[in-house]
């Protein structure tokens, strides 16, 4: 009796991740199924043979490695770009004075909980005009000022103790030696939140990039995907082996960091939620 | 002659944290509220690039809120996020209170919690084909469970009154595990001491839930209510890849409409109303949030 006690948790716990993971993993199998087992009734749980048809057919039908490359190429972008700009912008919040500085910081604020749909049509036109749109670069533009990364790390930087900055200015240091060697040496686990959640962002970004971006060449891989959906509305072996592929990397990436990850959401989360 | 090297010190430093801002600013400015800005402004016109657009006024509103499609886009997104936003934070706490109350003792449990976090990290087309694919009315695993508990599967993605919710379903499938995640930390915070305290007292579990983790967790609760109510107000790609709006126009929500609107019929002054409307929506429940949870004094 008191094993049965000492095991239930166990598995109602495991008994409810398996019900959270069947949908991935049916998607998975389903990649990797040949077409009949696919569609067959009753489902087969376990197919017949393995084949890589379906992924030879994406490779062969569309430029998925492109796809991938764009990705990667954008989530990057915007990780360099926003950490850059952000810890610049984050340190002049939280440690320089200047007139205006509160006001613009709230300004800056306001815009971190809007949703920006409308914004999109005039950056349409902004991109048509400056030639950039259908580029990863006019993809990534728009992602890289993010007001929750200033806000994050000026959170941070804050709580950083002012007496290391004092330390190094009387030492000699400028405000930029500070920077350097005071702030962002002490700040490199909300790098590392902030710097996942944005490459998450963007890596996952849909809405703009799928205006932004248009053509088969050009786009990322969440744009990609909506490509070959539309193009084959029932092929599930071709679509699945696409949507598998697609996670790949994630899941490659969660199983190496996944206590990082975890614990990044946990530290951000004082404002992100 | 000191007065005037601090006080031209104290104007330089300015300068200079004005410069370590500029490269954000700059950004910030052209490619978020300037565009924000901009679609305001076109809200108020006629678009029209041949013969030179015309300002109406507030007509695109006013034709707005006579338009039964828009109307309906409208009452859908309220759906949706009554429908999400409940499984997406229920889901949520269940699981960190699940993680917390039997895990904290227990070894293997980190594998459960990556597995309820990891939808997480796909991306919303992923999401939109795993799920498709389970509903799918001949061969979605969803539709062989019904079968084999003998009732009637129902046509989830093509029945208007089942499209919202199988996609909602979706939805917290995907987003509930971040907030089992913040949740955890929030559980991680309070004292252990009053939980102690509690059990020397003889409470129970929903004594302790009822009296230390709800009140305790009010903060975290509120705010990831917030954000998940406006996340749910902006959904736009698991519809767009899932039903397209349809059956009919059951699912079509305020971001599609607003992607139709201005992409498919380039009605520019319409679309950005209705991005307006989204944004004015937003921002009155922003405001509710921030009163409710004094978050001001937070951010300051």
């Amino acid at each position: 009796m008191t094993k049965i006690k000492a095991w239930a948790p166990y598995l109602v716990m495991y008994a409810i991740a398996f019900l959270w993971v069947i949908p991935t993993l049916w998607v998975a199998e389903t990649a990797f199924k040949p077409n009949p087992d696919i569609f067959s009734i009753p489902p087969k749980w376990f197919p017949s043979r393995l084949t890589t048809a379906h992924i030879a057919q994406l490779f062969a039908s569309w430029p998925f490695g492109r796809w991938l490359l764009n990705s990667l190429i954008l989530a990057s972008l915007v990780t360099a770009g926003s950490l850059f700009v952000s810890t610049l912008a984050a340190f002049s919040f939280a440690r320089l004075q200047w007139r205006g500085r509160d006001a613009a910081f709230l300004t800056i604020l306001v815009f971190m909980l809007l949703p920006l749909e409308v914004s999109v049509i005039p950056l349409y036109f902004m991109m048509i005009r400056f030639r950039l749109l259908n580029t990863i670069y006019g993809a990534a533009l728009p992602m890289i000022a993010l007001p929750i990364g200033v806000f994050l790390l000026r959170q941070f930087f804050l709580n950083i103790p002012r007496d290391l900055d004092d330390a190094a200015r009387i030492d000699g240091c400028s405000s930029l030696g500070v920077l350097t060697r005071v702030i962002i040496p002490n700040s490199i686990p909300v790098f590392a939140a902030y710097g996942m959640y944005i490459f998450n962002y963007a890596w996952n970004e849909f809405f703009w990039s799928l205006i932004c971006l248009r053509s088969a060449q050009k786009v990322t891989l969440p744009v990609g995907l909506r490509l070959i959906q539309g193009a084959f509305e029932i092929n599930y072996g071709l679509i699945t082996s696409a949507a598998f592929m697609a996670s790949l990397p994630s899941l490659v990436v969660f199983l190496i960091l996944r206590q990082r990850i975890i614990r990044g959401i946990a530290l951000s989360s004082g404002i992100k939620g | 002659m000191k007065n005037k090297l601090t006080r031209f010190l104290y104007r330089h430093r300015g300068i200079e944290g004005i410069v370590y801002v500029l490269p954000f600013a700059a950004l910030w400015g052209v490619f978020l509220a300037w565009p924000v800005g901009y679609g305001i402004y076109l809200s108020l016109f006629e678009w029209n690039p041949i013969k030179g657009s015309r300002f109406v006024g507030l007509e695109n509103y006013v034709a707005l809120f006579r338009d039964v499609r828009f109307l309906n886009a409208l009452a859908n997104t309220f759906k949706f996020a009554a429908l999400a936003v409940p499984l997406i934070l229920g889901l949520g706490l269940l699981f960190a209170l699940m993680l917390w109350s039997w895990g904290r003792t227990r070894r293997g449990v980190g594998f459960v919690q990556a597995v309820l976090f990891f939808p997480y990290l796909l991306t919303v087309s992923t999401v939109a084909i795993t799920w498709k694919w389970m509903f799918d009315p001949d061969f979605g695993l969803v539709t062989h469970a019904f079968k084999a508990l003998k009732v009637p599967a129902p046509v989830f993605l093509t029945e208007p009154a089942w499209a919202l919710p199988a996609i909602a379903f979706a939805t917290a499938w995907w987003l509930s595990g971040y907030r089992m995640v913040v949740f955890q930390a929030g559980l991680g915070d309070i004292p252990q001491e009053l939980f102690e305290v509690a059990s020397i007292d003889g409470a129970r579990f929903h004594h302790k839930f009822l009296h230390i983790i709800l009140p305790l967790l009010k903060p975290a609760l509120l705010f990831s209510l917030v954000l998940t109510i406006i996340s749910a107000f902006r959904t736009f790609g698991q519809v767009l890849m899932m039903t397209e709006g349809g059956p009919g126009r059951s699912t079509e929500v305020l971001a599609l409409y607003l992607y139709w609107t201005a992409f498919e019929y380039f009605k520019i002054g319409k679309a950005a109303a209705s991005g307006v409307v989204l944004l004015v929506l937003t921002l009155i429940l922003t405001l509710i949030g921030v009163k409710l949870l004094g978050l001001k004094s937070e951010l300051q």
